[in-house]
């Protein structure tokens, strides 16, 4: 079991390396404006992926438990899930700039993973639960489609300063497809934040008997819940689209933020282990 | 009067709810909460402190203004279901109603037979029926069902909120802690609980892995007949019985205090880590603060016991003693002492009716979000022109552009250029 706890801390390196390389490409594709560069990026960044798949896959069976239990564990997970959510987003839309700003983003949140600790430790009785791998599996996919949403924010105010730039007008959607991409993602992120929310409240009520006790994560996270909820509003009801929407995107992915690490590091709670 | 309520309903009005409770939860998570006077104002100032105790941001969740915001947010999601209940109906049975097609995000001429494209995008079968002016029209509506994606969303949130406060109101929750073989009232209830084994598996490594405790809930309302059921909690596991549910909270250490008086024994009992006991006859009463183990870990012997000793209220002494060791401090005809040592178990129990009730509404709100964001409204329509051909349009309210793409992709294939 060891050994496969030593396969995955190679992989990771090896990702780390491929995501930098993936970088280095989807950088030389808006410099170059070649089309065939961002095929080479995104086919680097799937194999990263893929490779990023099988370390987690070591790393659960290594542990003999789900990789969702550490902060070392959720960081490298979550950058997992920015990167797949980011890659069905350049598929399904055609649009590898994406790429160019989620794999620097992918590349801190990894970074960052690699700063935490990679010991295997004791699971408290209250984390064996079949709830946790729900949870945090639903808030892997949450936090990368907010983390999309955001990197779509920031292209979006990239265009709007641009004004007229060939390269931009044509591997760029229009402001107005852009603004419906960054909702799509939006939806994604908030759907599965609600499915987080939920099972994280199933799982605490077996745990503690209490499914909601404001706990600062959990405060955090019902914050984040309700920051997008008045983003949908503003939408519709003062059609806040584009630029405003825009910066909505990514001050709710700066709430992703805090109630990911903010709330570790600033204030105390019961979710001080992950 | 009318205003008032269309303010109290309208979308403009929540999104001002939202936003105030949204700085009110973010502000909770910063100031401790359930601190006292002295405690902010040595943590912030004494003008902070007295602002803070004045607007309730000690306790800012069950604050009045807080639950008056959420009241509000309640009334606000009611009212606007309400609006809009017929509203939807009447755009639901509209949905294929050639005067209600809304305005198309894309137009396709001279298609020389819609079919192929209406398959392509999975669209439903078509209407067929004629405009106006007389022609051939065929009307295609997918996911009629999304529209009531927010008004089922909005109700599971009135119910998520609902089932919440109910059970905050209503929820009855009692802690008792003992040993096995101890029976203990809940509460001032008619039932009583009796931990009948506690287990604590540990892994090879001496980490515990998982607490069970078996138990029995008896209920004592006719004390010669009574009722028991039985059942166990573990961590994760929570046991249930007459409608509570019993969840292993926490452990830790007992150790039995024996008392001697001449020579006589005057008492036998388990006293839990940081419980204290009257000893019989005396106004003095001895804490155990603590079981001292080596590094070995839990099931070793425990060498030591650490103690205070109060007169009344007043503490007296502290000190530690080893197994069976008389404590000296009290008096030469009183041989107190500590000896064994067992794990206590901490146990929650609970009954919170509206559980459920809280659950069915975050279920009710995530399936308005799938409907909201997954199934969204979708209309294709084409008319058949003088020249035979036919043009298509479509329409989708959040798709927009996106669907537009969808649309002229599917038709490229199909479509023929006059
Ligand atoms: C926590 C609170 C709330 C949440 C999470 C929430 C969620 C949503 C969602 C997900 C949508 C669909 C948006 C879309 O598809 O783009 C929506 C739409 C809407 N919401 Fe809310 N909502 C909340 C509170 C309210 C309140 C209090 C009102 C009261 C007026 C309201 C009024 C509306 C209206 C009128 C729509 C438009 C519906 C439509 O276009 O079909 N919402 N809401």
């Amino acid at each position: 079991m060891t050994n496969l706890l030593n396969v995955e801390s190679v992989l990771f390196y090896i990702v780390i390396c491929l995501y930098f390389a993936a970088m280095i490409f989807y950088f030389l594709f808006v410099a170059l404006k070649k089309d065939g560069v961002a095929k080479i990026a995104a086919g680097i960044q799937i194999l990263g992926l893929l490779l990023h798949s099988v370390a987690l896959v070591c790393r659960g069976i290594g542990a003999g438990r789900l990789p969702m239990t550490n902060q070392y564990e959720f960081s490298t997970s979550f950058a997992w899930g920015l990167c797949l959510v980011s890659l069905l987003f350049i598929w399904r839309f055609r649009f590898p700039v994406i790429g160019t700003f989620a794999v620097p983003v992918i590349l801190l949140l990894i970074g960052y993973a690699a700063m935490q600790s990679k010991e295997v430790k004791d699971l408290m009785p209250s984390l064996r639960s079949s709830w946790l791998g729900f949870h945090v599996s639903t808030a892997i996919i949450a936090y990368g489609a907010f983390g999309v949403s955001f990197v779509l924010g920031i292209i979006f105010l990239v265009r709007d300063r641009m004004g007229k730039n060939a390269f931009w007008d044509q591997h760029v959607p229009a402001k107005e497809k852009l603004d419906l991409i960054s909702y799509r993602s939006v939806c994604l992120g908030l759907l599965f934040l609600s499915f987080t929310i939920i099972t994280g409240a199933i799982w605490a009520e077996q745990a503690w008997g209490s499914y909601w006790s404001w706990d600062p994560k959990e405060t955090w996270s019902l914050v984040t819940w309700l920051v997008y909820a008045v983003y949908l509003h503003l939408r519709i009801r003062r059609g806040w689209r584009g630029r405003a929407a825009a910066v909505f995107a990514v001050a709710g992915f700066v709430c992703v933020m805090f109630t990911y690490v903010g709330v570790n590091t600033f204030l105390p709670g019961i979710h001080s282990y992950a | 009067m009318k205003k008032i309520w269309k303010f109290l309903g309208s979308m403009q009005f929540a999104i001002l709810l939202l936003v105030v409770l949204i700085l009110a939860c973010a502000g909770g998570s910063f100031i401790t909460q359930g601190l006292s006077y002295e405690q902010y104002a040595e943590l912030y100032s004494e003008r902070s402190a007295g602002l803070i105790l004045g607007l309730g941001l000690d306790d800012v969740y069950h604050a009045w203004w807080f639950v008056l915001i959420t009241a509000f947010l309640c009334g606000n999601l009611l009212l606007c279901n309400l609006i809009r209940l017929p509203q939807l109906l009447r755009r639901g049975k509209q949905a294929d109603d050639p005067a209600h097609l809304g305005t198309p995000c894309v137009e396709l001429t001279g298609v020389r037979d819609p079919e192929p494209l209406f398959a392509r995008l999975r669209m439903p079968r078509a209407k067929e029926t004629t405009d106006e002016a007389g022609r051939t029209l065929r009307i295609a509506v997918q996911n009629r069902a999304g529209l009531w994606g927010a008004w089922v969303c909005h109700l599971g949130i009135l119910l998520l909120i609902l089932g919440f406060a109910l059970g905050q109101m209503t929820k009855e929750e009692y802690t008792v802690y003992g040993v096995p073989g101890e029976t203990k009232r809940v509460g001032d209830t008619q039932y009583a609980l009796r931990i009948r084994d506690f287990r604590v598996d540990r892994a090879e490594n001496g980490f515990a892995e998982q607490y069970t405790a078996d138990l029995s809930l008896l209920d004592l309302s006719d004390e010669s007949a009574p009722l028991a059921e039985d059942t166990s909690a573990s961590v994760n596991h929570p046991g249930s019985a007459f409608g509570f549910r019993i969840y292993q909270n926490s452990m830790g250490d007992a150790a039995k205090l024996t008392v001697r008086k001449d020579g006589e024994l005057l008492q036998e009992t388990w006293v839990c880590q940081g419980d204290s006991a009257l000893i019989l006859q005396t106004p003095l009463y001895v804490q155990l603060r603590s079981v001292l183990r080596d590094e070995a870990g839990a099931e070793t012997a425990a060498p030591g016991y650490a103690y205070m000793i109060y007169v009344g209220d007043e503490f007296y002494t502290m000190n530690v003693q080893g197994a069976g060791e008389s404590i000296p401090e009290l008096g030469p005809n009183y041989e107190v002492s500590f000896s064994e040592s067992q794990s206590y178990t901490l146990l929650q129990i609970k009954r919170d009716r509206f559980t459920p009730l809280a659950f069915l509404g975050g279920v009710v709100t995530l399936l308005g979000l799938l409907l909201a964001f997954y199934l969204q409204l979708r209309k294709l329509w084409a008319v058949r022109e003088e020249d035979g051909t036919w043009t298509v349009r479509g329409s989708s309210p959040k798709g927009g552009a996106l669907y537009a793409d969808r649309v002229r992709e599917a038709a490229t294939p199909a479509r023929t250029r006059p």
